[in-house]
């Protein structure tokens, strides 16, 4: 590290805060956008089961309007894909952090107590292993 | 009907399951998080736990552990609800006494039959 210039790490650890705070906007859209996803599925639904409450189930528009709570149950299970991403991205967000945290000690030196103010490194790995949507495992004991 | 407690710390999944659970007419409380369900469950008491894994101040391995302790809740179903899939993680879940592992994203059919399953 002692062989980069200082301006050259000074840029890296600028790129990699941009990149958190990018991260961190991110996280805010996906949030926002999910709470305003959820809340209109679950009115719609909520109008469906009024609309086919204390009507025979099996009649002609009952049945089409039950397809379309199903539907909405599976737009469900898509929808968690915001706690997931959540997740992915808080992990990232701390591991770059520590990075550009890093860099600034090995680069500009430390001085007493510098070490506590590196955001620490995620102890474990990402804990979201999931490449797909599809709905996961269950295993009662 | 059953009233369940139902814990994780992202708002939006907490939305999920209590409108899974209220659609199927149960009755839901909320919590952000191991040590928040833990304050919860002093005052009154659960017919099933849904719990997420990772979570801040108290996960949800630890939170079924302390649950066990507790008179109340050692016949309480205890489900936890994670993206973590792992065989070790699963294996820490079921010495700490929870009685099943979903792995997220779950499908709201699908919950609600494990529900019943094991409230039964």
């Amino acid at each position: 590290m002692s062989q980069l210039p200082v301006w050259t790490v000074a840029a890296l650890q600028d790129d990699l805060l941009t990149a958190t705070n990018d991260l961190d906007r991110l996280q805010g859209l996906l949030t926002h956008a999910c709470e305003t996803l959820i809340e209109r599925f679950s009115g719609a639904a909520g109008h469906i089961n009024l609309l086919i409450q204390d009507k025979p189930p099996e009649a002609v528009g009952c049945v089409r309007l039950s397809g379309a709570i199903d539907h909405l149950g599976g737009a469900m299970t898509a929808l968690q894909f915001q706690d997931m991403a959540s997740q992915l991205i808080h992990h990232t967000h701390t591991r770059l952090r520590h990075c550009a945290d890093q860099l600034g000690v090995l680069s500009f030196g430390s001085e007493d107590g510098d070490e506590a103010l590196i955001v620490a490194a995620p102890l474990r790995p990402n804990p979201v292993t999931q490449s797909e949507m599809d709905a996961g495992s269950v295993e009662l004991f | 009907m059953h009233t369940i407690l139902a814990v994780d710390d992202s708002a939006s999944m907490r939305q999920m399951v209590s409108f899974t659970l209220k659609s199927a007419g149960y009755t839901v409380v909320e919590a952000v998080d191991g040590q928040d369900a833990l304050e919860k469950s002093v005052s009154r008491d659960f017919d099933l736990v849904i719990t997420d894994q990772n979570m801040p101040r108290m996960d949800g391995i630890s939170l079924t552990r302390k649950l066990r302790e507790s008179p109340h809740f050692k016949n309480t179903p205890i489900l936890i609800l994670t993206t973590e899939s792992s065989d070790e993680m699963k294996q820490s879940g079921r010495s700490a006494g929870a009685t099943g592992w979903m792995v997220k994203p779950f499908d709201p059919t699908k919950l609600l039959e494990v529900i019943k399953k094991v409230t039964r």
